[in-house]
């Protein structure tokens, strides 16, 4: 059977989409495969923040100073506005003694990796953003963090493939890969069958389904993520900002107390887009592939925002959203080939790192394929560190 | 988040809404009707003008007097009015976000009716942005709501019923109309209207458009003119105007975002003002449980209005027990009736075959997605 492509990657979100872009620069003959539309996952329905303090210290971060390392010229490389706020940084406010003293702990980890991250006081945290809420603690700030529009520089990774020779199909769903033995060969889609030497299983919050066609055990589930965006404002804040919440939900769960907050992951998440629109954020639920926004979610979201930013009780909300994150039980993703098969590449599992961790992830997992070894270490996120065969 | 339950929650106190509420409430269902304004009745406390039609739509009498009766009826019927609460959200499980008084509610209701309305269409020209010009149904608003006069001097754009009517009422309220601009051939309202503005010495600028607006501030001026047959403008036939006011009665298009955002199937019926969600005769949408009234089902007129929440409010009160079939039908029947006497005649027989063609597409769909087919007497 002649081959349609040296490479098939299955997904067409932020993650599939740069690693058909890096593939694509090595000079591989890549056919990218998207069941609906490009960003239609959580590429299309999430902010853009690239910071490192919201990283899991150790091998995540070590990964995101990688990653970010790459932002300083992507737009540039991309050919494409990709609307990187470059060192807008980053701010985690606290509300209390517990929070300060969880987060100073986890940014003592995390200043291990080299990077800038400290704890202020809130006169300090005010003096950048003079819209927060006096009565706060404190915050945790990375000042040389950034952001970036996840759609565009998704579609950006595809346009720029695309110029490589790159093919997308959209609107095709992989129905089943192709097997002969242990070797992959290529996927039956609702558009024909497609061969090429290795497929890339990129599909995020999904990548269970395409791994139940291997015959593996994927550990990825979806987590919900919902989010606001309000009307275009004046210019109100340059920073990312989470609550300390965000973080403590993020790597100490046993610290949270409040019940109903743990359940719903909740934690405020904003920033201000270009157009002046802002972006607020969000829950972690595990809920299955639901996609729908709740009202309870819509009002703690606003309390939480109105919280630390008490003029925003006069902007309105115009839209909300949710988005399906890649969760994995270890908070890593699996990025490298699977063993046991032949052709078998996964991307996929980065729950809320995706946007920052794109331009790393596509280029490492790219080297790997290519060269059979990468630039820098993928071994923490091997995906082999699951079971991944079933018996 | 505090939660509100009733049988029926109607989304919109205007025409439609009340009527519908009226319909269920005295059939004994608890009905709970929501609007954003600080008053009810919609568009008929605006309408100081006599009604047309037959005499059982009280022809002759003035849209305001109609309202007025109709929230008595609706206040004895038992129905609960909550103003000034906005429902901001309405989700596939049904569920309703409310804003009211700082409160946010979650409302929970067996049946809902949307009777949301339509909103103006804009009109983008140089100049359309300068404070002066506005929708001729805020205008309305301005003169006989608030008592205030939106300006001395006023252009309307637009020779339709809403242009004619406010341009009359504008005068009443002491200001000048120094001309109706039309850019189709001939006046697009009724002629008796029209005739009360020709009376009174108002120019009707048919087959022209506008050109710019003009001012610094503020509206300064206006400059219009003619249209050819391809509804290109006629370089040298420029008129201007000193006017202090633009009102563009331009059409206006159903007020659809909760229908959409709870998951109905919609026709493109450009003559109803765009999408307009499938129903059928019962006006149930393809939601199961949620119906649409009035305006938001396809822009036409107060007393088709009122009749589809009639008709609305009986069917809601029907699906959950309070009518009996016979009670229904015959109630129906005379609904169905009063409904297809306004949709005849000149004006009539266009709006008649549009809406039979959206519950035909109704039907279709059902047969397509394998559900059953409403009762249709």
């Amino acid at each position: 059977m002649s081959k349609d492509a040296d490479i098939i990657v299955i997904g067409g979100g932020i993650i599939g989409s740069s690693v058909t872009w890096h593939l694509s620069k090595l000079g591989k003959k890549v056919l990218q495969i998207e069941r609906e539309d490009l960003t239609r996952g959580a590429a299309g329905a999430t902010d853009g923040v690239v910071g490192y303090h919201t990283k899991k210290p150790g091998a995540q971060m070590e990964l995101a100073v990688q990653s970010i390392a790459m932002f300083e010229h992507l737009g540039e490389e991309l050919g494409e506005d990709i609307e990187y706020g470059l060192r807008c940084g980053g701010m985690q406010p606290v509300e209390d003694q517990l929070q300060w003293d969880i987060l100073s702990e986890i940014v003592e980890e995390q200043r291990k990796s080299g990077v800038d991250i400290r704890m202020i006081s809130i006169e300090e945290a005010r003096e950048i953003e003079p819209m927060l809420a006096p009565d706060l603690k404190g915050a945790l700030y990375s000042p040389t963090g950034g952001k970036v529009n996840p759609i565009k520089l998704t579609m950006a990774f595809a346009k720029a493939a695309k110029r490589n020779g790159a093919e997308i199909l959209t609107e095709t769903e992989v129905t089943d890969l192709i097997m002969d033995g242990k070797t992959v060969k290529g996927v039956k889609t609702t558009k024909g069958d497609f061969y090429a030497d290795a497929v890339v299983n990129a599909c995020g919050a999904w990548a269970a389904n395409i791994g139940k066609m291997a015959g593996l055990d994927i550990p990825i589930q979806p987590r919900k993520g919902q989010l606001i965006v309000t009307e275009p404002t004046g210019p109100f804040m340059d920073v990312t900002l989470q609550c300390a919440r965000y973080n403590v939900v993020k790597f100490r769960p046993e610290a949270v107390t409040d019940q109903e907050a743990l359940k719903m992951g909740n934690s405020l998440s904003i920033e201000q887009t270009e157009n002046g629109g802002l972006i607020i954020g969000g829950t972690r639920e595990f809920v299955g592939f639901d996609r729908e926004n709740t009202l309870e979610a819509i009002e703690t979201i606003l309390r939480r925002a109105v919280r630390f930013f008490p003029a925003l009780k006069d902007v309105c909300f115009i839209r909300c959203f949710a988005g399906l994150r890649p969760y994995t039980p270890d908070g890593l993703p699996l990025i490298g080939k699977v063993n046991g098969l032949e052709g078998f590449y996964m991307a996929a599992g980065h729950e809320g790192d995706g946007i920052a961790l794109s331009p790393i992830t596509g280029k490492l997992l790219a080297e790997q394929i290519v060269y059979g070894k990468e630039s820098y270490s993928l071994k923490d996120f091997d995906p082999n560190r699951f079971a991944l065969m079933k018996e | 988040m505090k939660v509100l339950t009733a049988d029926v929650a109607i989304i919109g106190a205007g025409s439609a809404g009340l009527s519908a509420a009226y319909q269920a409430a005295s059939a004994g269902a608890d009905v709970l009707v929501i609007d954003e304004n600080k008053r009810p009745g919609g568009q008929l406390f605006k309408q100081i003008h006599k009604f047309f039609g037959s005499r059982e739509h009280q022809a002759g009498t003035r849209g305001y007097i109609i309202g007025e009766q109709l929230l008595q009826k609706v206040q004895e019927s038992g129905a609960r009015v909550m103003l000034d609460s906005l429902v901001y959200g309405l989700l596939p499980d049904k569920s309703m976000g409310v804003i009211s008084d700082g409160v946010n509610y979650s409302v929970k209701a067996k049946k809902i009716i949307i009777a949301a309305g339509a909103k103006e269409n804009y009109m983008a020209f140089p100049g359309s942005t300068l404070p002066g010009v506005m929708g001729a149904g805020a205008a309305q608003t301005m003169i006989n709501v608030n008592r205030v006069l939106p300006g001395k001097r006023v252009l309307m754009v637009g020779s339709g019923n809403v242009g004619l009517i406010v341009s009359y009422q504008l005068m009443q309220a002491g200001a000048d109309v120094v001309g109706i601009v039309e850019g189709a051939p001939k006046i697009g309202g009724y002629g008796v209207h029209a005739g009360k503005i020709r009376r009174a010495g108002v120019p009707i600028y048919v087959g022209h458009t506008i050109k710019r607006v003009f001012g610094k501030e503020e509206v300064e001026g206006v400059e219009i003119a003619a249209l050819d047959e391809h509804w290109n403008m006629i370089p040298g036939t420029e008129q201007t105007f000193d006017v202090d006011t633009v009102c563009l009665a331009v059409g206006l298009n159903p007020m659809t975002e909760l229908v959409w955002m709870v998951g109905c199937q919609f026709d493109f019926i450009p003559q109803f003002g765009g999408h307009v969600p499938l129903h059928d005769a019962n006006m149930e949408t393809t939601v199961e449980g949620v119906y649409v009234a009035g305006d938001v089902t396809g822009v036409e007129e107060a007393s088709s209005a009122m009749e589809e929440g009639n008709m609305a409010g009986v069917a809601a009160a029907e699906a959950l027990g309070y009518l009996t079939t016979e009670e229904a039908a015959q109630k129906k029947a005379q609904i169905r009736q009063r409904l297809n006497t306004l949709r005849s005649g000149v004006f009539g027989e266009g709006r008649r075959k549009n809406k039979e063609k959206q519950i035909a597409d109704m039907e279709i769909y059902r047969q397509q997605n394998g559900k059953e087919s409403g009762s249709h007497e």
